[in-house]
């Protein structure tokens, strides 16, 4: 396939060459997709895509990027790793983690100052990004001043600016209150619509259905147990209650006692009921 | 722990405090955000005119020269909107007082003779105070007292991300800077998960537990720190591999100097050269 990004066959990978993180792992990503990528805790969804960042290599099987296998070797050689880290950008999970300077500012502009963008580039791109996030205030504050919101923010505008074509982010709203999940996921799909690939790993099935056009599901085995289209996911309850994404979920709407998996919005909607 | 209520109570009051010191010395930048005069300067040419003040103080050798600059110290404290009263126990707790016990005994006839000042007896022994040497101890001193007050108003009157930012500018390796942006960054997590943990301890099983078992869970969770430091460690490289960190990192200096800069810095060069002139 001509646009074809990322092709992973027959991947393993462990940790320490003795925990097992990924077992088996067939995966193709094309250019301008939206991937999600659900399982439980523990399931390998950070290590893949780690792995597909480049940050940590396959043990067996073949992982490549636009046809180039990822290997270490290359990633020394650092025309091979600029080119690829303008173009792949990665938010990770713990914002701490990403946000590594005594300033927000400073933060932002790591990236596309290593990549060598230039000063006077640097500057525009900030300048249209805190416009975008609204984020001006927080510019000359230290992380440590900052919500876990606005620390997500952040870290996402840290990558943003870099202007990737494909956007890899880890459980991107965990921990976010409902608002600030909007904003981002709005985000994300603008970014989308402007022909970024996005890839998602969550646990959050409430917004797979609008990030997603195929979903991968890894399983306790830290492999991969089915992928498809986010509805026929969604819908295979068993599957999702199997591996720990559903629990079943019993309230009461008046004097109606309401028993359903708790997956997706539209099952209170069923009787007409809000959720 | 069980040793006894009162050092439990000691224990707590200790941890709470070093935590609580460390917070507000390291992080609390309330000062360095006032709009005050030494905070709306150019930290570079601020930092450049604060060291010449203390090579002027380090060359001084009369106390007039000395108390002249302490003095300016404290007026630029006041016009910075700093409160004098927490300046003056920011600087004269700790180093001036040991100082002066490590001055005291050039007080004494034995180490510096002269003029003779005063003289008592102590444990059978006669104990003489010469002109030159308190003259000595009181330079030595004021010397000191003076260099932390300088020391002290350019770090709370400046951000500390600037202060890393000016480092850079003097010359010191852009990495070194770097590691110690990402140390200021991280001791303050450390000093949340600190806190934090000892809370779940004391939540759990109280402050009334056997010493030994304290022992078991301090150590414990020193390991555990230590793991979790270590974890960040490979995490934040490889945040910092994400976005292009190759070794070598490039940073944006946006520091701008504007009029009223340069006028300070000729203020600072014509007070120091004249202090040291009148004075010598």
């Amino acid at each position: 396939m001509h646009n074809l990004l990322f092709s992973l066959k027959n991947v393993w990978f462990s940790y320490l060459g003795k925990f097992p993180a990924l077992a088996a792992v067939d995966i193709d990503i094309n250019a301008g997709q939206k991937i999600s990528i659900i399982g439980a805790n523990g399931s390998g969804k950070s290590t893949l895509l780690h792995l597909l960042d480049g940050l940590i290599f396959a043990d067996k099987g073949a992982a490549s990027f636009c046809g180039r296998e990822l290997n270490e070797k290359d990633f020394n050689d650092s025309e091979f790793s600029r080119n690829f880290r303008r173009k792949v950008g990665f938010v990770f999970q713990n914002p701490d983690v990403q946000l590594f300077c005594p300033t927000v500012k400073e933060d932002i502009i790591f990236g596309p100052l290593q990549l060598g963008f230039g000063k006077d580039e640097t500057q525009k791109r900030l300048e249209k990004l805190i416009a975008i996030l609204a984020i001006e205030g927080l510019l000359e504050r230290s992380p440590n001043q900052l919500s876990i919101g606005e620390k997500r923010k952040v870290a996402l505008a840290s990558t943003l600016i870099i202007r990737p074509d494909i956007l890899i982010l880890d459980e991107p709203t965990a921990g976010l209150d409902p608002l600030t999940t909007r904003h981002i996921i709005d985000l994300l799909i603008d970014e989308n619509i402007s022909g970024k690939t996005i890839i998602t790993s969550t646990h959050d099935l409430h917004i797979v259905e609008e990030i997603s056009d195929v979903v991968y599901v890894f399983g306790r085995e830290r492999r991969i147990v089915k992928f498809g289209s986010p509805d026929s996911i969604l819908s295979d309850t068993a599957l999702l209650s199997e591996n720990n994404l559903v629990h079943i979920h019993s309230h009461r709407h008046k004097d109606k006692v309401h028993v359903h998996p708790h997956v997706r919005l539209e099952h209170h909607l069923q009787d007409g009921e809000p959720g | 722990m069980k040793e006894d209520s009162r050092n439990g109570g000691f224990v707590d009051r200790s941890l709470i405090g070093i935590l609580a010191f460390l917070k507000n010395s390291l992080f609390a930048e309330e000062h360095a955000l006032k709009h005050g005069f030494i905070q709306s300067l150019d930290p570079r040419i601020k930092t450049l005119t604060f060291i010449l003040f203390i090579v002027v103080i380090l060359l001084a050798k009369t106390i007039p020269l000395v108390l002249s600059l302490y003095l300016l110290c404290l007026l630029l404290a006041c016009i910075s909107k700093v409160n004098l009263g927490f300046f003056l126990k920011r600087t004269w707790i700790f180093i001036p007082l040991f100082s002066l016990f490590i001055a005291l005994p050039a007080l004494f006839s034995n180490f510096t003779p002269g003029e003779e000042l005063f003289s008592f007896k102590a444990a059978g022994l006669a104990l003489v105070i010469t002109r030159p040497g308190a003259l000595t101890v009181l330079l030595f001193v004021l010397r000191v007292t003076a260099i932390v007050s300088f020391a002290v108003l350019l770090s709370i009157t400046t951000r500390h991300c600037e202060l890393l930012k000016v480092l850079r500018i003097f010359g010191i390796p852009q990495a070194f800077v770097m590691v110690l942006g990402v140390c200021y960054r991280y001791i303050y997590i450390f000093i949340g998960i600190i806190e934090n943990t000892y809370l779940a301890i004391k939540s759990r099983v109280g402050t009334e537990i056997h010493y030994k078992s304290g022992q078991q869970i301090v150590g414990w969770n020193i390991a555990f720190l230590w793991v979790r430091s270590y974890r960040l460690n490979e995490d934040v490289y490889k945040a910092m591999l994400s976005r292009g960190y190759n070794g070598e990192p490039y940073v944006l200096d946006d520091f701008k100097v504007n009029s009223r800069d340069w006028l300070w810095l000729a203020f600072s060069g014509v007070i120091g050269i004249c202090i040291t002139c009148f004075f010598h």
